[in-house]
């Protein structure tokens, strides 16, 4: 579901890295040729993509928790059952991604452990709460749309490993997307309190969304490592303006308005008036929008947004309730479960 | 969001101990008969039988295949992966026990199951395989000893797709997106849409 984070920034390629080595290595990126796991990589470039594919990682299981919370609760059996093989996918990219950082150096154990402990981040937008069924319509529509969007460019990147795996894991995107896309279609055909309640999702939604892409880059993103090194292709705001290119317009044809909305601290919408910002610029094709709140989310991302805790919580109890499996798998040691 | 589900699992103490990794295998498809194996993915599992159960739970059942390739990640043995496809080398013979040859053809690229050569080692393998399938269309072998291969066809008690599993690919959607769509936008404008919607950003 979820998209990378932007590679680590403070990374020195010169250092203490070997000049020849490195020119070579530069140019082959700039020629365009991937670069496998068993390649000579600088140490900025493998410690940079191994915090990419691990957030990401992090963020695919992390994201399983609050459609998973959803699945005893969908309204009919096809829906369940596709949430079921939708919440299934996440967690196998979750797998596919631990196994390409495993082989940048870290141990799967170490990732797992840093992640409830709260060292390595996961995506920002699973720290919001999905109330109601019309908030996982906008998971799928929204999220996996903005996720495909992403990952689709970082398909285009230069690590060979952490390409095939975009691409393997953009095929089953789509399947996400357009579940969305049809559950927002029927709720917004549905009865007035269904149009309701989707629009109150499609409002806790949309500002999220904005900022899935991350804030701006720095002016000169092109000629640092992350996009000088192609660990990512496109400028953040860049994909920003195509998601809203995209769906703003999708919005208004099925009836939800794009509000600039305020939330309490347990995200939930405060107050909401239309964006008087968003206008299609026929010059340009592009729509204009209000940013979202970047206060909000650099709160969220040092922990203090309305999830947060609980998701972490739930992880680490999954993780410690797992533990005994473990053990007896890897050392034949069997001891009682932990009490839940 | 109800009482129970915003309750707050309380944790005291340290983490429990770490466990070291579980065994990890790789994971090749094979999307027809006749076609060939690709690289899908790995696992991370204990030991063979539970490894293709999860093989056959995720990769089994993303997509539509019929056979399903897996080895232990130990056994594979990897040449060199070159900047230009390789050409074939001049390595021949019989001798030795049977290996299986992947073909990476190009980076970035999916590895995918080129055929068997026998050979004494796995140096000798990836040279015999070289010559019998780089053709300037391959830029890394891998072998793998035959004898720790495991392919499953599906009549081994793996379960596969006896039902509609339409609700799992997007194309099973397509009807209804494009019925509940044209209910809103007339057809011609949701052609443009779709189109749009797949070549743009999809």
């Amino acid at each position: 579901m979820s998209g990378a984070s932007n590679p680590s920034q403070p990374m020195d390629p010169t250092g203490h890295e070997d000049p020849e080595k490195l020119a070579e290595f530069e140019q082959r990126i700039a020629d365009g040729v991937l670069i496998e796991a068993g390649d000579w990589m600088p140490d900025a470039y493998r410690m940079g993509m191994l915090g990419m594919a691990e957030h990401h990682a992090n963020s695919e299981i992390i994201g399983a928790l609050p459609e998973g919370e959803w699945i005893t609760r969908a309204p009919s059996m096809r829906r369940k059952l596709a949430l079921t093989a939708k919440v299934q996918d996440e967690v196998g990219h979750g797998q596919m991604l631990y196994r390409v950082s495993q082989e940048l150096g870290k141990s799967r154990d170490d990732m797992l452990r840093d992640l409830v402990t709260g060292k390595t981040k996961y995506h920002n937008c699973f720290n919001y709460p999905a109330p109601t069924w019309a908030d996982i319509a906008m998971i799928q529509w929204l999220i996996d749309g903005a996720a495909i969007m992403n990952q689709k460019t970082l398909a285009d990147g230069a690590y060979g490993p952490y390409v095939r795996t975009m691409n393997r894991i953009n095929m089953e995107e789509a399947f996400h997307f357009k579940s969305g896309e049809d559950m927002v279609l029927t709720l917004m055909s549905g009865t007035p309190g269904q149009k309701k309640m989707t629009q109150e999702a499609f409002d806790r939604w949309w500002p999220v969304s904005l900022m899935f892409f991350g804030p701006a880059d720095k002016p000169n993103a092109e000629s640092r490592p992350p996009m000088r090194w192609r660990m990512k292709v496109e400028r953040n705001d860049s994909l920003r303006q195509r998601f809203v290119n995209r769906f703003a317009p999708a919005a208004q044809d099925l009836g939800l308005t794009v509000n600039v909305v305020t939330k309490d601290d347990k995200g939930y919408v405060t107050s909401a008036t239309p964006d008087e910002a968003l206008m299609l610029d026929e010059a340009t094709g592009n729509w204009s929008f209000t940013q979202p709140d970047w206060d909000e989310f650099w709160r969220v991302i040092r922990g203090n947004g309305p999830c947060n805790q609980h998701r972490l919580s739930l992880r680490r109890f999954s993780y410690e309730q797992g533990g005994w499996v473990r053990r007896a798998i890897t050392s034949g040691t069997v001891s009682t479960p932990p009490a839940a | 969001m109800s009482k129970i589900r915003e309750q707050l699992i309380q944790h005291e103490g340290d983490l429990a101990p770490g466990t070291p990794d579980t065994e990890h295998w790789i994971v090749y498809t094979q999307k027809k008969p006749e076609a060939r194996f690709r690289w899908a993915g790995s696992l991370n599992a204990p030991d063979l039988e539970l490894a293709l159960q999860f093989s056959s739970e995720h990769y089994g059942l993303d997509e539509a295949c019929v056979a399903i390739l897996t080895h232990h990640a130990r056994f594979a043995h990897d040449g060199p992966c070159g900047f230009e496809p390789l050409e074939a080398g001049d390595s021949a013979g019989d001798d030795g026990t049977s290996w299986c040859v992947f073909g990476l053809p190009r980076r970035g690229g999916n590895l995918e199951l080129l055929g068997t050569i026998n050979a004494p080692d796995s140096t000798e393998a990836i040279a015999r395989g070289t010559t019998a399938y780089a053709n300037g269309r391959i830029v890394q072998f891998r072998v793998v000893p035959e004898e720790h291969i495991t392919i499953s066809d599906g009549r081994g008690g793996l379960i596969w797709r006896l039902h509609d599993m339409n609700y799992k690919f997007a194309k099973g959607y397509s009807k209804g997106v494009r019925e509940k769509w044209t209910r809103i936008r007339d057809a011609e404008t949701y052609e443009d849409y779709r189109k749009e919607d797949i070549h743009k950003h999809f």
